[in-house]
């Protein structure tokens, strides 16, 4: 293992910017970690580096571990966004420098000079001076640098951001190139996904600190498994489909006892396929559009297209504003002469093939008494930032239906609401949001699950909901007052596998506590002792379930954010309607 | 527009402002110094020679270049370090302190003079405690050179600051994981990016020391022959009408500052086209 890193955090002002990374990279391996500014990337390289101390966990090098080692110790190559290389010097002294504060011999040091500028296609450069050469010059110059005194890693942030595209093509060869040849571990930060995937074997995709998945870039590509990473690489259409025993479908099923379960399915634009008709299409039929926007890209066209609420309704993401049910479409020359389309035009709309994202979270369903409430309620931060970070849609039902809408239902807390909860619950709810309308987003999120069977669930649960806010998290065991001594050892161990399953299942990282008294009381004490808090309330089976204490929660004085999770498999087991 | 001017930058008045630099330079700078050349002219050459190498004169000049010189080595390394951590760190009273560094501009001179024999005088604050370890300042030269000090400071941190500021983190990151210790990330990266400022620093408080009266004139005690400087003498000279002679030591002066600033800047001219040749 040539890069170790165990759990790495670092805050700027109690904020955190790396949030509990935790990665592996193997001897000659390429990493490229990929996100938008300010996702925490470069924070990460240059804890790895030694040039930002962490707050916590474990940094290995090469199986050293090197996390209170200082940077000019940890013999790593590094390679800065803009060159930083010493004016002063020439390209000679520049790419000795690092031989030479190790007092290596001069004649010694020409030769690996020599050596590193044809490594580098810098031959002859010796005498120049760094103001002499162009960007790509220098950069190569860095690269020869950065790589004298033979490091076992080398750490690129963003090396090709200051160049212009043609260079940056060409460096990029020079660089991959040269990483083989050496056969040394790389880690290069970039926001730039082509650069992504032309020198990554793996990528890792950060976001808000997190690295929320890490990957081979064909299947990052094909079968991400968030809408973070779905949407930054490559371009995706995020559509709300339902899961049917055919398969995943774009138009609600018929009328059914349970709620229809929602999906959300990935839809490449090179996926989409167009045609006059629904019967000339080959695939599976999304539905009908109205052409946009054509636009001629060389290679290709591209093509937004306005799904038509006639025919089977499809479900775009987004809210239900109007750019809501736009579909990004690409499509190939041969595409193109098939089947022309004009701006105004009518097609049939099918997908080739879609990604079903493994997240809980689908869309929200806002069910209020009137229509001033539910609009109370959409505009609450938290349904707002959740729906806009997830770019998903949220609905409204004034009426309560038959059965729970599909995806999560979202309702305010206070009088009568218990009995609510109760009714969505009991008719086939999985997921439910319940909150007071001015609740902030939280900074605080507690888990707790009763027994191991919801456990799993809830954590998903948690997880994803955790990936849209970044938000300190505790994970709470509460066992009766009257557990004995010698068994609170074994509570304890519960607790570090469930953390254990939280991590490697979900990729959600918590801390977590026990606590020995009652479950109301403890969760209410919990919730207290923090302004922006939200309870994430696994729930196993109704009967057993203490009403008294939810209502508690739900009605009380103080009322917290509360995202119930009753997964679907112990629906069973507790009774339905 | 004149050929052989550079040509004139986008803002208009080029011919009146080169017409206001002429006129000033002239009527500020250069006539009166002409007319110090032309009074010293005046006198023959034996007595001009007889006024220069009077003893009384040869020690003041001793103590007023001496001084001076020490002074500024003394400020480029503490006006150095005062810089550094204006610009480095972040400290509550950072910004009082940076305005402080100005105070030796605003105040008179005199006041800092008496200021400073007052605190450091046989009977003062740190006079007492200096008496004790039988070091005395005020009216010896040490006393000078402590002025020149505090007059000289300023100049060295105004300007060394603006370019610890451009140096650039980056540089000493690179430097860093190359493998640098922090001494030799110092050494090899940020003196020699910083050398020029604080060459320039040096010498604005090596010119300022040299010129300095006024602060100077009341710690030192103008003992002749020891704590005397070349300014004072000059005035002592014209407060007994001897006009001819406080020309000629003006006239000195002169010269030697001259000569010295114009060394520094070669030496700096020499500086910089050794970095730009490095290697080659």
């Amino acid at each position: 293992m040539s890069i170790a890193l165990d759990q790495v955090t670092k805050r700027y002002q109690s904020v955190p910017v790396v949030n509990d990374v935790s990665l592996k990279i193997e001897q000659g391996e390429f990493l490229v970690l990929l996100g938008p500014s300010g996702s925490g990337k470069s924070t990460l390289l240059r804890a790895i580096a030694g040039l930002t101390e962490i707050d916590h966990g474990r940094v290995s090098l090469h199986g050293r571990d090197v996390t209170g080692v200082s940077a000019r110790d940890r013999e790593v190559g590094f390679v800065f966004q803009h060159y930083a290389l010493f004016r002063h010097m020439t390209v000679a002294n520049n790419i000795e420098f690092a031989l030479r504060v190790r007092g290596v011999r001069a004649a010694e040091r020409r030769a690996r000079r020599k050596e590193l500028l044809r490594l580098v296609a810098l031959e002859g450069m010796d005498d120049r001076l760094p103001s002499e050469l162009s960007g790509g010059q220098q950069q190569r110059v860095a690269v020869a640098r950065a790589l004298a005194h033979r490091p076992q890693v080398l750490l690129m942030d963003e090396p090709f951001g200051a160049l212009d595209a043609k260079i940056r093509e060409e460096l990029r060869r020079t660089i991959r190139q040269i990483q083989r040849e050496l056969g040394i571990a790389t880690i290069l930060v970039t926001h730039d996904q082509e650069e992504a995937f032309a020198l990554a074997d793996r990528i890792g995709v950060m976001h808000q600190g997190r690295l929320l998945e890490c990957g081979p870039p064909d299947d990052l590509y094909t079968r991400p498994a968030t809408r973070f990473v779905a949407t930054f690489l490559g371009a995706a259409n995020l559509l709300l489909g339902y899961r049917t025993p055919d398969g995943v479908r774009f138009m609600p099923p018929a009328h059914d006892d349970a709620p229809p379960r929602e999906v959300v399915a990935v839809l490449r634009p090179e996926e989409v396929e167009l045609a006059a008709q629904s019967g000339a299409l080959r695939s599976n039929l999304v539905g009908y559009a109205e052409v946009q926007e054509v636009l001629f890209a060389g290679s290709s066209e591209r093509l937004r297209v306005r799904m038509l609420e006639d025919g089977p309704v499809p479900v775009a993401p987004g809210s239900d504003d109007a750019t809501s049910s736009v579909l990004e479409v690409s499509r190939t020359l041969p595409e193109q002469r098939d089947l022309p389309v004009a701006v105004g035009g009518r097609v049939a709309v099918g997908a080739r093939r879609i990604h079903v994202l493994p997240t809980p979270i689908s869309s929200f369903t806002v069910v209020a008494a009137d229509a001033r409430q539910a609009q109370v309620l959409r505009d609450s931060p938290i349904v707002a930032t959740l729906a806009a970070r997830m770019v998903t849609r949220v609905s409204t039902r004034l009426q309560r239906g038959e059965t729970p809408p599909p995806g999560m239902p979202v309702v305010a807390t206070g009088s009568g609401s218990a009995a609510m909860v109760e009714w969505q619950l009991r008719h086939g709810a999985t997921q439910l949001l319940c909150m007071p309308p001015a609740a902030p987003v939280p900074t605080h999120v507690v888990i707790f699950a009763p027994d191991a069977l919801v456990r799993d669930a809830t954590f998903a649960v948690a997880a994803s909901l955790l990936r849209h806010i970044p938000a300190e998290t505790i994970y709470l065991a509460i066992h009766p007052e009257s557990t004995p001594q010698q068994s609170r050892g074994a509570c304890l161990r519960e607790l570090l596998d469930a953390r254990t399953a939280a991590l490697t299942r979900h990729g959600l990282d918590m801390r977590t506590e026990t606590r020995f008294g009652d479950v109301g009381p403890e969760l209410l004490r919990e919730l207290l002792a923090h302004d922006q808090t939200t309870l994430v309330l696994g729930i196993a089976d109704l009967d057993r379930l203490d009403w008294r204490h939810l209502a508690d929660l739900l009605e009380g004085a103080v009322q917290r954010p509360l995202l119930i999770v009753r997964p679907a498999a112990a629906s069973g087991a507790g009774g339905g309607p | 527009m004149a050929a052989g001017f550079r040509k004139p930058s986008v803002l208009p008045g080029f011919g009146l402002t080169l017409g206001f630099t002429t006129f000033f330079l002239s009527a500020l700078v250069l006539l009166p110094l002409a007319a110090l050349v032309f009074k010293t002219s005046s006198l023959s050459w034996q007595a001009f020679f007889e006024i220069m190498l009077d003893e009384r004169a040869v020690a003041s000049y001793r103590l007023t270049f001496g001084a001076a010189l020490l002074a500024a080595v003394v400020n480029a390394v503490f006006g150095f370090i005062v810089a550094w951590s204006l610009v480095r760190y972040d400290f509550p009273g950072r910004r009082l302190l940076d305005a402080v560094i100005d105070l030796p501009f605003a105040l008179p001179t005199a006041v800092s003079g008496i200021a400073l024999a007052t605190v450091f005088s046989p009977s003062g604050w740190l006079g007492q405690k200096l008496a004790l370890a039988n070091v005395q300042v005020a009216y010896t030269w040490i006393g000078v050179v402590v002025a020149l000090i505090l007059i000289g400071l300023p100049f060295v941190v105004r300007s060394v600051q603006p370019a610890l500021v451009e140096v650039q983190r980056d540089l000493e990151d690179a430097a860093e994981t190359l493998g640098a210790s922090p001494w030799q990330v110092f050494r090899r990266i940020v003196l020699p990016a910083v050398m020029p400022a604080l060459l320039t620093g040096f010498t604005l408080a090596f010119a300022r020391g040299i010129g300095e009266y006024g602060s100077v004139v009341f710690i030192s005690g103008n003992l002749p022959y020891q704590t005397e400087i070349t300014p004072l003498l000059i005035v002592i000279k014209l407060e007994q009408y001897d006009y001819e002679g406080a020309a000629a030591l003006g006239f000195i002066m002169l010269v030697m500052s001259f000569v010295m600033l114009f060394a520094i800047n070669l030496v700096q001219a020499w500086g910089r086209r050794r970095q730009a040749a490095a290697g080659r």
